[in-house]
């Protein structure tokens, strides 16, 4: 549970070392592949504690000897999806991609990356722009921010999205400035009105011509511009620079990545997040030093960062499939994760989703329980049978019930589960082995049933719910 | 959205059981023997229906001073041609895509609420959208005036008719127990892996009571909370009829489909005073006009549809619906055709019991302020009016300060 007290800031970011207060155990590895992951399979889960923290965390920030193959193919899938221009095969294309990928963490971060440079194709309107953003987004996933920023500027998508290419000398359209600063890199307070008024005459002239950023001197209004009280004859991309420059702006996605891996409930004061801003600062923004910061250290794996976030949508679903090694219909999935709450390449706004307990409500969580059930058991007419509980079971040679039961708790909570709601659960396998069945169902359709069935249960508890 | 304080504060509210007890279709009755007193308009079994707005929508070609030549000079090509506008007086007319709107204000039942803002208004959406939830233009802001306005009400019930991607509104955060967001009844039910009644019964058992079981975590408790309001509300949702029959035709729009839901929830009696949905779109920044046509004639026909619906179900003096937006825009269009963020815009509200007409002058195309027109009336006076005249409730402690109520309803 958070505390309210104050958390020593150097304690925070020294790197975790187990102890026996502290030690590395089922909790801790469940912990960290629920966040640099998409949860983890029975055999991760047993790889990672064998390993330790250090060995772990090293494997997840680095794309292992099968990823680059494997990229390979999704972006062969890829290209067909840009010709077709459907919407729903883009959105399948990359749930199937985190869902089966060996680089779970660069997933994690595209999807930070979108929900953080949130945009949606119900105004950019184009497949091919929307994969081109996914992919920028994936390239500097872990890298560089300040290239990404630059970047993502320029990216068509987001030129649509923002009303960028529009934006003529004499006739500026604010839309990219405001956001540029509200949003993307230093938050509200940190720039003024007249700021974004002027940012906005340096972005002129920036189009799109055969489907790339074009610079069109003839529209660009090179006068002198005044921003964050600097004055020069800036263009777009000094913008961006200043915006890198700003004081603000490391805080800011310190902040953000706090929220992202750490807390959702802990509002931390600026002097806690100071060393991972300065992280950030000192290595040029380079992404994948500050996730390696927090990743190993203290307070990542403390009380105030476990069970502090709610799933997101996405999270709780390729989660479920990952631990189960699932082969989902991705088109189905990504139709169902529509009535969660989270169309991917759709985010309800620029701000994107606003996460946590914003993601549930009644409509939500019953949509959460409605998708745990068609996926598992094994009766859905979208879903079939492609994640079967069962068969997991199986294949780590669990026989009885109570042994099934048990490997569930460790698989989906690491069997942290209050002993009554556990007793619970133990309850219904009892209870329902007296249930008067369908008289054509045979003993092991019993047994399978009653298995699958406790599944779904397990995956509908409240804990569940929490990454 | 919640923060750790809403946490802490919905979880020493204890069970939601307690919470949602007496929310129920005898609520009617009850309170009308609660009821504070007679003679304050609206306190007995009113029915509020709130439609934001999202994106800031264009109140200066929703509300159009046409007589003013600096509209036509401001607004170079994205100006509406006088013939076309649906004429509320000489000098101010309605967008034309607002047919069903202009019928409303002939048959009385639309309130025109001209150069509604606040002081200081934030250009930013989120900072401004979440002003206009709060009341309040404080720094940090958890709680929604429709969230705390829940705590006087006699009977506390609220619906949040939403789109599948819509966010949890701010409005709604801070109530006694959490809005339930709904998108269809269809999709309203809990599906379980059961084959047999017994076996159904056992699972929903253990489902129910992992919601009730006391938790010290407060992100933990908060997921029980909504665990077990939805299960109530499933069974609640359960007992209504599938088949709602409109009395009047509801456009095919989603707007139009959000209302209905909100029609056939208010037929269904569950006792809930408070409706809340959204129509999203309004940032117009680019190529408006077809656009922001489009919105306006969403918005005009399903209200219309609704209110008519309303009014033959014997409920037009029980209904009132309110249109807000997080703020205007830009005088001057921008140059792709489009407009930037602005501060002040109208307000809407529809009701058999509303003064028709305008309310306030139109504010001046003279005297902007950094581009924008300048508010004379701050959107908490109309919500003083909401939650005093109409829901019967004091607005002090809703409202961040004292505001006097807009004389927006007849007595």
């Amino acid at each position: 549970m958070p505390t309210q007290q104050r958390i020593d800031r150097q304690w925070a970011w020294q790197p975790y070392l187990p102890d026996r207060d502290r030690p590395w155990n089922l909790q801790r590895v469940g912990h960290l592949y629920r966040r640099a992951a998409f949860a983890a399979s029975w055999a991760e889960l047993q790889q990672a504690l064998h390993d330790g923290p250090k060995k772990t965390v090293d494997r997840l920030l680095t794309p292992g000897p099968d990823y680059e193959s494997f990229h390979r193919s999704m972006e062969e899938v890829a290209a067909l999806i840009a010709k077709g221009d459907n919407s729903i095969h883009l959105r399948a294309w990359w749930l199937a991609r985190m869902c089966r990928t060996p680089f779970p963490l660069l997933e994690k971060m595209t999807l930070f990356w979108h929900n953080h440079f949130a945009t949606s194709n119900a105004k950019v309107n184009h497949v091919g722009y929307m994969l081109q953003q996914n992919q920028t987004l994936r390239r500097f996933a872990l890298g560089s921010f300040a290239e990404m920023l630059q970047a993502i500027s320029k990216d068509p998508a987001m030129m649509i999205w923002l009303d960028t290419h529009l934006n003529k000398k004499g006739r500026p359209n604010e839309n990219y400035a405001r956001e540029l600063m509200e949003l993307f890199s230093l938050g509200i307070g940190n720039y003024t009105e007249q700021d974004i008024r002027e940012a906005a005459r340096a972005f002129t002239g920036w189009e799109i011509r055969d489907g790339k950023f074009h610079f069109n001197p003839a529209e660009h209004d090179d006068g002198e511009k005044t921003v964050f009280g600097r004055t020069g004859r800036w263009r777009g991309e000094d913008i961006v620079r200043m915006c890198l420059e700003h004081p603000a702006c490391s805080r800011f996605l310190a902040r953000k990545l706090f929220r992202y891996f750490v807390s959702e409930t802990l509002d931390p004061e600026p002097d806690l997040l100071e060393p991972l801003a300065q992280r950030l600062r000192h290595s040029q923004y380079q992404v994948g030093e500050a996730v390696r910061m927090i990743l190993t250290s203290n307070i990542f794996y403390s009380e105030h960062a476990y069970r502090a976030r709610v799933k997101s949508p996405v999270e709780f679903a390729i989660g479920i499939l990952r631990a189960l090694e699932g082969q989902p219909n991705a088109v189905a999935l990504a139709n169902a994760l529509e009535n969660l709450g989270q169309r991917l390449f759709y985010p309800p706004s620029v701000k994107g989703w606003d996460g946590g307990p914003a993601w549930l409500n009644s409509t939500t969580l019953l949509a959460r329980n409605n998708l745990a059930q068609a996926l598992v058991s094994g009766e859905d007419p979208q879903f079939g049978s492609r994640c079967d509980p069962v068969l997991v079971l199986r294949k780590y040679g669990r026989q009885s019930e109570e042994q099934g039961l048990a490997f569930f708790l460790d698989l989906f909570l690491q069997g942290d589960l209050a002993p009554d709601a556990r007793q619970r659960l133990a309850g219904y396998l009892r209870e329902s082995e007296q249930f008067r069945w369908p008289a054509y169902w045979s003993d092991q359709d019993r047994r399978e049933h009653r298995l699958r069935a406790v599944c779904y249960l397990v995956l509908t508890q409240p804990e569940f719910q929490l990454a | 959205m919640l923060n750790r304080r809403e946490f802490l504060h919905t979880s020493l509210l204890g069970s939601s059981l307690v919470a949602l007890h007496g929310w129920g279709p005898g609520f009617l009755a009850r309170t009308a023997l609660a009821a504070p007193t007679a003679d304050s308009p609206g306190a007995k079994d009113t029915i509020l229906v709130v439609i934001q707005l999202t994106g800031g929508n264009d109140g200066l070609n929703t509300v159009v001073p046409f007589k003013d030549p600096l509209y036509a000079k401001y607004r170079p090509t994205l100006q509406l041609p006088t013939a076309q506008l649906k004429k509320v007086n000489d000098e101010i007319g309605l967008h034309p895509a607002m047919t069903g709107f202009a019928d409303l204000l002939q048959d009385g039942a639309l309130c025109i609420v001209q150069g509604v803002g606040y002081p200081n208004p934030s250009q930013s959406h989120f900072r401004s959208m979440d002003i206009w939830h709060a009341a309040s233009t404080r720094e940090s802001l958890t709680e929604g005036w429709l969230g705390k306005a829940l705590h006087r009400l006699p009977q506390p019930g609220a619906f949040h008719v939403a789109m599948a991607n819509e966010p949890n509104w701010l409005a709604l955060q801070g109530a006694p127990f959490k809005v339930p967001a709904l998108t269809s009844l269809e999709d309203f039910q809990l599906r379980t892996p059961a084959a047999t009644g017994s076996d159904q019964r056992s699972q929903r058992q253990v489902l129910e009571a992992a919601a009730k079981r006391p938790a010290d975590h407060p992100l933990l408790s908060f997921v029980q909370q909504t665990a077990l309001n939805t299960y109530e509300n499933t069974r609640r949702l359960r007992e209504i009829g599938r088949n709602y029959q409109p009395k009047v035709p509801y456009p095919p729009t989603g707007l139009a489909n959000r209302l209905r839901l909100v029609a056939q929830l208010i037929e269904a009696n569950l006792g809930a005073r408070i409706y809340y949905v959204s129509l999203d779109g309004f940032d117009t920044h680019a190529s408006q006009a077809n656009t922001h046509a489009n919105l306006l004639a969403e918005l005009s026909g399903a209200v219309t549809a609704f209110f008519k619906d309303m009014a033959a179900r014997g409920h037009r003096d029980r209904v009132c619906i309110m249109t807000f937006s997080e703020f205007g825009r830009r005088v001057q269009e921008n140059g792709s055709r489009g407009t930037d963020h602005g501060s002040a815009a109208p307000m809407f509200l529809i009701g058999g019991r509303v003064r028709a007409g305008l309310i306030g002058e139109h504010p001046s195309l003279e005297k902007l302020e950094l581009g924008n027109l300048k508010h004379h009336t701050d959107f908490r006076q109309v919500y003083a009016a909401v939650l005093e005249k109409w829901l019967g409730i004091p607005s002090q402690g809703i409202l961040d300060g004292q505001f006097t109520p807009l004389d927006v309803f007849r007595s």
